[in-house]
């Protein structure tokens, strides 16, 4: 956090993301905001931590209910001279915003207006694979995609704002992934204090520009702005300040055009192939797009005219920049052959192994004075070897994400199951968020997810079809991103008969434990904003049930109940069960701290009796609690693996509840242990102890079997 | 052009593991000796116990040597390209060589031979665990130099976190250019629990310069079934367990009743020229059916005098501190009336089963088990052993008992190996309430859909061993059943072939 008031000359070390931060300081920037999703939660995160210090800069931040409320917000820059950054996750939160940023992008912006969305392509991706790119291409918004390197991208965000402003234009900056979380340094400059912020008050609201309306007449004019103006302008700043880079190559009659963000994977492939060293010396010329839209026919035109073939490296598809750069070719006549996902993959991430395999190609097919068979060979083999180790492991165990141990989300999943076993299967309607993972096994429930807060909504035309109603899941961040209108407000005004079942868990936890406006305090006070109960009421929702969601007795009767009723219209359960990891955060110290004031504290967990656990885990399969897991069988008769609940158990009790629910065995066991005992605690435990010793019966001695 | 190239680590761990952590005292360190040095990882979801993965690239020529170039660092681990995989976690570590990051050319292979069981492999019903030999094998082939210790043990004994004892173990190997004091300065600098991370850190260190340390790798792999060439011999130490067994459980009489139907399946195997397994595995599964679980011998069990020392043990409560266990119990009304003499409980059932009370009425009960009341409790049941005779279950348990015996004895002269396929029939059965119905319900539609066919004639005595293995495997595959239906309907077609052919 410190690291954000460094100065001229000083170096910065910490994660991409951070990086971007600090270059959003460095660029003056006069308001921020956005919505957490990986990988961006952190940009969000950091800028709520970071508040004081934004506030003395006279930063405001917004940290926003959803994405559209936050390309929303960059509307200040469209008749005022301040630059504005927002940021969330995309493609997801691109989708959300759209509306918003269309109507943006067409207005203009007068202020520098960047949006930096986090692109959750390739390995550790959760969301479905889309490219942003297109949402840039539509809307005339310039994407940048700097490559993966902390100058760079510092660099990349200072002129985001310059050529916002030049171009009056939106800019957006994708960072992948790993982009967003990888270590490195630069050297810092001083923060940039905003001209005009909460300290600096602009002198009063614009005069009204029509043009600015994003309205008829005016939407006309706009879109022949955008490419008559603004356009031009871009490219002509892009070329000015060098933005898209070029690196010579002895072999000039083929080249490489890349994405800025690939360029280390590309650099490392080339490494491979002995096309490049270490230091990103080259053999081929490389031109690197750090700006991916718009292109500039000149640049491209220039890098290919002389040579053979170029190889063009995109990720993701439709292949947006490959169509582009084949029309300005054609369009200027060039006979170079473009190679794009003809050697490459259209889907997928761009790892440095499949790119060394699209070069290959590629030098085989035009270059082959650089020669590649060495490495091609030694490519083959290590790929012959992998496939033999796989072979030989066959199928290996997955390991999807899970809820967490003690996570108030489960018992409502075991809860579904076992009603599901009475009264029979149920369509359900799954949503974005930690809930999602009981889409895996063991619970495997869920038949589609249409995207955060839409699971309701998305039962609406399932549930007319069905004899039996459909349950919604969605947690409380789903509720307040979109399902509250979308789902509630769009199911009451159709008097749907459905099961909407709410997680409230207090944060929107699979992005770190962010702020709602049902948590318990916020980042400014210790108030709540609005709770989901009475919000519901308010809106009419009739069949209203809040549940804590330990209690798997009355969940299950709450479910059977709600899908049993002769009750129409939507049934609400509200599951209510703080998220278990920030409880922990939260109760830990506490009870550290009660613990080394010797303060009687009684600590409760659960176990098995691996006497009595006959090694069927059918508790596991209504669980997969991390900390539910096998031992070996202690009984030498007995071969399978028994139940054992390890030492991560936070004594949420379910398993307990679950055996009892499922009727399932005698083996689990609840255990209170009193720590800094009082005098009364020790006389009761030796009581009890002496006693017992009393009725204990005798333990039988092992025999011996005496031979035949 | 340069031919230097960056070293690079990839570490894989489990979410909440601190591969982060780890990843980052690297970084650290290697800033501290003036490498150029890059990490990156993929958290998101992945953090919430998924398996995940950190990456690290270390140009292995100081800065001030640089003269301001700088290397381009690769963002992805590349197969191939690893020089030091670090897995907290064997299957981690096997599909590290899964993924071609464990390579002979140049992979150092640090990892921790423990387990954490995938839900996949916990979910099964039977033994689901993947092979761990097949795992340690496969990395120690792969690598060009391996560590596999269960730095998890070690982690428990220093009472430190894992990820500090990896962290020494990497320092020892002196893999990396990076002295052993930097790395513990950069725990230090880190400033979190930096006692236990540094005992931690010296317990890894330890465990690379002992120079034992592959003996310890090696017993992972485990010792297989002894084979004693006597015929009883293989046998002998089971039925003494099983003996011992019966004798708690019953009486002295039931242990004889043991013995007694033991000597009958030793004569028919010794009769059909076995080498004494098939009593072995007999006397094993024999004991267990004999022993079942029984709303008494649950109380039984629950009032052991080793059994408060035990949960003691396994929930860390320190001495001194007081304890109290609270069991979970819910018998039904099967549950109750097994315990009365069959005369009164068939007509309960009967009457149960005509008004649906079964599987739904039940008697919830938390018994405090290790109060006075709650103990007393659990010994007065526990006490009820003496008129277990007399029940309804053991009624039904010796008859059943009775059958698969026979179905064994009258199976040795046809077909050993059929034979022992229906010994091992029993291990199905387990569990208590629906769990232990639906497993008999298994055992009994493979007695009549396989055995019984196939002890009359109607099926090849190959054909029949191999279906019982298929269909145990099937009951277990899913609660459903859907597998065994899948695998009963294919037998069918089997049973009625020879009696085609014959015609």
């Amino acid at each position: 956090m410190q690291s954000l008031l460094l100065g001229d000359g000083e170096v910065f070390r910490g994660e991409g993301i951070l990086a971007v931060t600090k270059a959003l300081l460095q660029s003056g920037v006069a308001y921020v905001g956005g919505y957490q999703g990986a990988p961006v939660s952190h940009l969000v995160d950091v800028l709520v931590d970071a508040e004081e210090m934004l506030d003395d800069l006279g930063i405001h931040l917004e940290t926003c209910a959803n994405e559209a409320s936050a390309a929303a917000l960059l509307a200040a820059s469209i008749n005022y001279p301040v630059r504005g950054a927002v940021t969330w996750k995309s493609i997801v939160g691109t989708n959300v915003a759209s509306d918003a940023l269309s109507n943006l992008a067409s207005a203009g912006v007068t202020g520098g207006a960047l949006i930096v969305v986090g692109e959750d392509y390739g390995e550790g991706a959760s969301v479905i694979q889309e490219r942003s790119h297109a949402f840039a291409v539509k809307s005339s918004v310039w994407l940048l995609d700097p490559r993966p390197d902390l100058p760079t991208i510092v660099r990349m965000t200072e002129k985001a704002f310059e050529l916002s402003e030049a171009s009056n234009t939106p800019v957006m900056m994708e960072l992948r992934i790993r982009a967003c979380h990888v270590q490195g340094e630069f050297v810092a400059r001083d923060n940039v204090p905003p001209t005009h912020s909460r300290r600096h008050l602009l002198d009063g609201p614009a005069p009204q520009n029509y043009d600015r309306i994003s309205h008829p007449p005016s939407t006309f004019k706009q879109e022949k702005n955008k490419f008559e103006v603004r356009l031009p302008a871009a490219r002509r700043f892009i070329v000015d300040n060098a933005l898209n880079e070029f690196f010579d190559g002895e072999n000039r009659n083929v080249g490489i055009i890349l994405q800025g963000g690939l360029y280390n994977a590309v650099l490392r492939a080339m490494a491979r192939v002995g096309l490049a060293d270490a230091f990103g010396k080259s053999r081929v010329p490389l031109m690197v797009l750090n700006v991916a839209h718009p292109l500039v026919p000149e640049q491209i035109t220039g890098f290919c005219a002389g040579k053979d073939a170029v190889l063009l490296i995109e990720e993701g598809q439709p292949e947006f920049i490959e169509l582009a750069v084949n029309t300005i070719l054609r369009k200027a006549d060039l006979p170079t052959r473009i190679v794009g996902k003809d050697a490459l993959p259209m889907a997928g991430e761009y790892t440095a192994e499949v790119i060394a395999d699209g070069l290959l190609k590629f030098v085989e097919r035009h270059a082959p004075e650089l020669d590649v068979a060495g490495a091609a060979r030694h490519l083959a083999e290590l790929r012959e070897a992998r496939a033999g180790a796989q072979k030989t492991l066959g199928e290996l165990p997955q390991r999807p994400p899970n809820f967490c141990t003690g996570c108030p989300e489960r018992p409502v999943f075991t809860a579904i199951k076992l009603v599901q076993r009475e009264i029979g299967p149920t369509h359900i309607a799954t949503d974005i968020g930690c809930h999602s993972f009981a889409t895996f096994p063991p619970f495997s429930l869920g038949n589609s997810i249409l995207g955060y807060g839409m699971s309701l909504a998305s039962a609406a035309g399932v549930g007319p079809m069905m004899e039996k109603r459909p349950i919604a899941v969605m947690g409380d961040g789903g509720f307040w991103h979109n399902g509250l209108v979308s789902g509630v407000s769009s199911a009451l005004f159709n008097r749907s008969d459905g099961v909407l079942v709410i997680l409230q868990n207090g944060y929107t936890s699979a992005t770190g434990a962010q702020y709602l406006p049902n948590s318990k305090g916020n980042r400014k006070d210790a108030d709540s904003t609005s709770d989901i109960e009475s919000t519901l009421r308010a809106m009419g929702v009739k069949w209203l049930r809040k549940i804590d969601t330990y209690a798997l007795p009355k969940m299950m009767a709450t479910l059977r109940d709600a899908m049993t009723t002769a009750d129409k219209g939507l049934k609400v359960i509200i599951g209510d069960g703080e998220c278990q990891l920030a409880r922990q955060r939260r109760i830990r110290p506490q009870i550290a701290a009660r613990l080394k004031r010797g303060e009687r504290v009684v600590r409760t967990r659960f176990g098995v009796d691996e006497r009595t656990c006959t090694g069927d885990h059918a508790c596991i399969r209504l669980s997969a609690c991390p900390s539910l897991t096998l031992q070996p069988n202690p009984d030498p008769l007995k071969s399978d693996p028994v139940a054992h609940v390890n030492n991560d158990c936070v004594g949420c009790g379910l398993c307990g509840e679950v055996a009892h629910a499922a009727v399932l065995c005698p083996s689990f066991y609840r255990a209170e242990i009193v720590q800094n005992p009082r005098w009364h605690d020790r006389l009761l435990a030796a009581l009890r102890q002496r006693t017992i010793r009393l009725l204990q019966p005798k333990a039988r001695q092992p025999v011996a079997v005496a031979a035949e | 052009m340069s031919a230097q190239r960056p070293l690079t680590v990839l570490i894989a761990a489990l979410g909440g593991e601190g591969g982060g952590v780890l990843a980052d005292w690297i970084v650290q360190s290697a800033l501290a000796e003036d490498y150029p040095v890059q990490a990156t990882s993929v958290p998101g979801v992945a953090q919430r116990t998924g398996a995940t993965t950190y990456y690290i690239e270390i140009f292995p020529e100081k800065r001030v040597t640089l003269d301001g170039r700088r290397p381009v660092l690769a963002l992805l681990p590349t197969p191939g390209d690893v020089d030091v995989m670090l897995a907290s976690e064997l299957l981690e570590a096997g599909r590290a060589a899964f993924n071609g990051f464990v390579t002979p050319d140049r992979t150092l292979l640090i990892a921790s031979t423990h387990r954490v069981l995938a839900v996949a492999e916990k979910t099964a019903m039977g033994d689901g665990r993947y092979d761990a030999a097949t795992l340690l094998d496969t990395a120690q082939a792969r690598a060009a130099e391996h560590v596999l210790l269960d730095f998890n043990a070690l982690a428990q004994e220093a009472g430190a976190p894992l990820n500090a004892v990896l962290l020494g173990a990497l320092a020892a190997t002196n893999r990396l250019p990076i002295a052993a004091e930097t790395f513990r300065a950069a725990i230090r600098a880190e400033g979190k629990a930096v006692d236990a991370n540094l005992a931690g850190f010296e317990a890894g260190v330890a465990a690379i310069r002992a120079p034992d340390r592959q003996g310890a790798a090696a017993s992972v792999a485990g010792a297989g079934p002894s084979q004693a060439a006597d015929f009883d011999a293989a046998a002998r130490p089971i039925i003494e367990l099983g003996v011992t067994r019966l004798l708690d459980y019953q009486s002295p009489a039931y242990a004889q009743l043991y013995l007694d139907r033991l000597q009958r399946v030793r004569e028919a195997e010794r009769q059909a020229g076995g080498d004494g397994s098939l009593l072995r595995e007999t006397a094993r599964q024999l004991a267990v059916r004999m022993a079942f679980d029984d709303v008494i011998r649950v109380a039984q069990m629950k009032i052991e005098p080793e059994r408060l020392e035990r949960v003691r043990n396994e929930v860390r409560a320190k001495d001194g501190d007081p304890l109290v266990v609270i069991d979970y119990f819910k018998p039904g009304i099967e549950e109750i009336c097994s315990l009365l003499p069959a005369a009164l409980a068939r007509p309960i059932l009967r009457y149960s089963e005509k008004r649906g009370w079964l599987g739904k009425v039940y008697l919830g009960l938390h018994v405090r088990s290790n109060s006075v009341s709650g103990f007393l409790r659990l010994r007065l049941l526990a006490g009820l052993r003496r008129f277990r005779p007399y029940s309804h279950r053991y009624a039904q348990e010796q008859a059943l008992i009775g059958e698969w015996l026979d179905a064994i004895e009258r199976a040795c002269p046809i077909d050993l190996a059929m034979a022992r396929e229906i010994v091992d029939l029993a291990r199905l059965i387990k569990g208590y309430g629906d769990t232990h119905a639906r497993s008999t319900g298994s055992f009994h539609r493979i007695m009549q859909a396989i055995c019984l066919p196939a002890l009359r004639g109607h099926m090849r005595p190959a054909v029949a061993a191999d279906a019982l293995a298929n269909a145990r495997v099937a009951a277990l595959a899913d609660a459903e059943g859907k597998r065994l239906d899948e695998v009963l309907g294919s037998v069918a077609d089997a049973v009625t072939l020879p009696a085609k052919a014959a015609e």
